[in-house]
């Protein structure tokens, strides 16, 4: 059993500045979990608490049902892969990975077999003798990878070990870290700053800033319920809008006005939640991908948007533009369309909001105004 | 446009040139001047002629005399102060880098050492080794100098294990290592261009020391240094002699310093991290 928990954890280094601070968060045994969140943010530093290797300032720290606080990092049973990879300059490969091994007493006959079959993995089968020196980046990071993986630990703390992989290796070795994750069924925490990563591979993600954790759930319960702005901001590229309107109760229904003829009528489903708040300047957050070039059914009300640049990715095209807000400032939108839309940058076209999964914030507090899921409700 | 565009004009880099040689020959000159004399019958030292004849006669009356003995001591005292001085600056040197071991005032205390003048030392010493019987012995004068390195190795070591990333010695933790077993199978061997560098100074070091030598030593233990100073007798200084002598001193220290370029240029921890 290697539930990790965190209760109210905090680090404070000596300079006086908080690494990480109260943060609370339970890891259930053999949880993939993603740590996302801007440099800076703490999460080296918590996963160096978790690892044991930096002590913590105050709150507790169980693996299982034990307190690891003052728990040396070797009795914990965690594998690290740093974010700088760490490897030992004067071991080959084959040693860099037999370490952990060798430490924990294992034989000779049980390293070499373990090795061999670890780097056969990870497509390191031919550079076994090699000294971490005459290792390419890429090279070097499944070496880290693999020194973790060989021991088999009961956590797997991997701290952006991917990021130094071109685009095809890095998509192999997230198959192969999901692969390994389901067969082997350890507890995993992975930082990372790729979305992909992010939304794809972990049963839940965690988003921290400045120290402290902002939110934690499902991918999809995050990416359609974001608690605040940062969140919303964060999370998926292109970025959610987020547009400063005013919210107005107009002959019996609620109106999100952003100026100049952008005017969108909040769904029946989630007036009861934000009619308190008629009246008031909120933000208004629309996902670029909830606007369509064509109207789709009652769902969807429409709007002109003036387009300044088009983006053809291939598979999509990224429109960005502006609407309402008057001549003065006008509001920026991305809009996020299928590869089949013909716009030109300099027209202004009409396209079609889906206000469903749209979402208000408070300005003031930078939170989400609460209204009912979309989501399990769906 | 030819690639000579690119290059000052021909008179600044001759000036440049000029400047440069001369600053060498003043440096090399002399050096040449006492090989040249240790080669040349003592009788013709001061001849200005290049070079009258070829001679090994220097050489032959210094090694006839003591002079070989002191050689001799003078690597035994060299060598072993730093091989036992070496261990113990590791250790200090890797708990100062890493841990708050001392804090301030021990950090300090080890610089302030060093700043004392070597003559305030000197008295304390002798009268130490007098009372453990230890004066005009080679084993007083490998711990007086083991001593004086101590600081001065821990200062260099501290700094090579502070540019170890710290990150190495957490995978070895992560391993299954103990504090002691990182530092032992991690940190030592990473940093062995850094001891060997930290090892030859301390050599060099002891190797050119005077002052304590001339204290502490009898006429049985007598270092280079001192051996050479006595050749400066009543009848005079003997220049053939000296030259030979200094030629014979400087071997070490040409070989040595061949060695130190090799370990500093070579990187500590290149390839471990990114
Ligand atoms: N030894 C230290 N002393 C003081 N402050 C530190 C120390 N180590 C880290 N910090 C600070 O703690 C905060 C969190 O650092 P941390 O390395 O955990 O960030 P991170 O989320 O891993 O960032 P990145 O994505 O860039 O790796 C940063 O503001 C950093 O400056
Ligand atoms: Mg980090």
């Amino acid at each position: 059993m290697a539930s990790i928990d965190l209760r109210s954890v905090s680090k404070l280094y000596p300079n006086g500045s908080y690494g990480v601070r109260d943060v609370d968060l339970r890891i259930e045994n053999g949880e993939f979990v993603i740590f996302l969140g801007p440099s800076g943010c703490g999460k080296s530093t918590t996963l160096r608490m978790i690892a044991g290797l930096e002590s913590i300032s105050a709150g507790d720290l169980f693996i299982g049902d034990r307190n690891m606080n003052r728990v040396p990092p070797r009795d914990r049973n965690v594998a690290v892969v740093f974010q700088s990879y760490a490897l030992y300059p004067h071991m080959s490969v084959r040693a860099n990975m037999g370490f952990g091994l060798k430490m924990r007493g294992a034989t000779g006959e049980e390293i070499a077999r373990k090795t061999e079959e670890t780097a056969a993995l990870l497509g390191l089968g031919q550079l076994l003798d090699r000294k971490p020196a005459a290792l390419s980046g890429g090279q070097r990071q499944r070496v880290a990878l693999g020194r973790a993986i060989v021991r088999e630990p009961d956590v797997f703390l991997l701290d952006e070990p991917l990021s130094n992989l071109d685009a095809q290796l890095r998509a192999e070795m997230r198959l192969e870290l999901v692969k390994l994750h389901r067969r082997l069924g350890r507890t995993t925490i992975h930082v990372t700053h790729d979305q992909v990563e992010a939304m794809t591979m972990g049963d839940r993600i965690c988003i921290m800033r400045e120290g402290r954790l902002i939110q934690a759930g499902r991918p999809l319960d995050i990416y359609a319920d974001p608690v605040n702005l940062f969140v919303a901001r964060f999370l998926a590229s292109p970025a959610m809008n987020l547009l400063p309107v005013r919210l107005s109760q107009e002959a019996g229904s609620l109106v999100i006005d952003g100026g100049e003829g952008l005017r969108f009528t909040v769904p029946a489903r989630h007036v009861a939640a934000y009619a308190p708040h008629a009246g008031t300047q909120v933000i208004f957050g629309l996902r670029p991908e909830d606007i369509y070039e064509a109207p789709q059914g009652a769902r969807t009300q429409p709007f002109a948007l003036r387009v300044t640049a088009v983006e053809a990715l291939g598979a999509e095209i990224i429109l960005s533009g502006t609407a309402g807000g008057g001549t003065a400032r006008p509001l920026e939108i991305t809009a996020r369309l299928s590869r089949h839309a013909r716009v030109q940058a300099g027209e202004t076209v009409t396209l079609h909001a889906d206000l469903l999964p749209a979402h208000l914030f408070d300005p003031v507090s930078e939170t989400a105004i609460a209204r009912p899921s979309l989501r399990g409700a769906a | 446009m030819s690639a000579d565009a690119d290059k000052p004009p021909i008179a600044r880099r001759v000036a440049l040139h000029a400047g440069l040689i001369a600053m060498c020959l003043a440096i090399v000159l002399p050096l040449l001047w006492v090989l040249r004399v240790s080669f040349v019958a003592p009788e013709q030292s001061y001849s200005t002629t290049l070079l009258p004849g070829f001679s090994t006669q220097n050489y032959q009356a210094l090694l006839s005399g003591r002079f070989g003995r002191s050689y001799l001591n003078s690597i035994v005292v060299s060598l072993g102060s730093v091989l036992i001085a070496l261990p113990f600056a590791a250790m200090t040197g890797y708990a100062f880098a890493r841990f708050s071991t001392g804090g301030r005032f021990a950090r300090f205390l080890m610089l302030a050492t060093q700043m004392l003048p070597p003559v305030a030392l000197v008295l304390p010493s002798f009268t130490l080794l007098k009372g453990l019987a230890l004066t005009n012995s080679l084993t007083g004068l490998v711990l007086v100098y083991a001593a004086l390195n101590l600081p001065f190795l821990t200062w260099i070591l501290m700094g090579f294990f502070k540019a170890i990333p710290v990150d190495l010695e957490w995978a070895a933790l992560t391993d299954g290592a103990t504090a002691w077993g990182a530092f032992w199978r991690i940190v030592l061997p990473v940093s062995l261009p850094g001891l060997a560098a930290a090892g030859v100074l301390g050599f060099i070091l002891s190797w050119n020391e005077f002052l304590f030598a001339l204290v502490l030593s009898g006429p049985s233990t007598q270092t280079i240094p001192v051996a050479l100073a006595a050749l400066q007798t009543s009848n005079g200084v003997q220049i053939g002699n000296v030259a030979a002598g200094v030629v014979l001193a400087i071997l070490p220290l040409v070989v040595a310093s061949r060695f130190i370029q090799r370990f500093l240029v070579e990187g500590l921890t290149y390839g471990s991290v990114k």
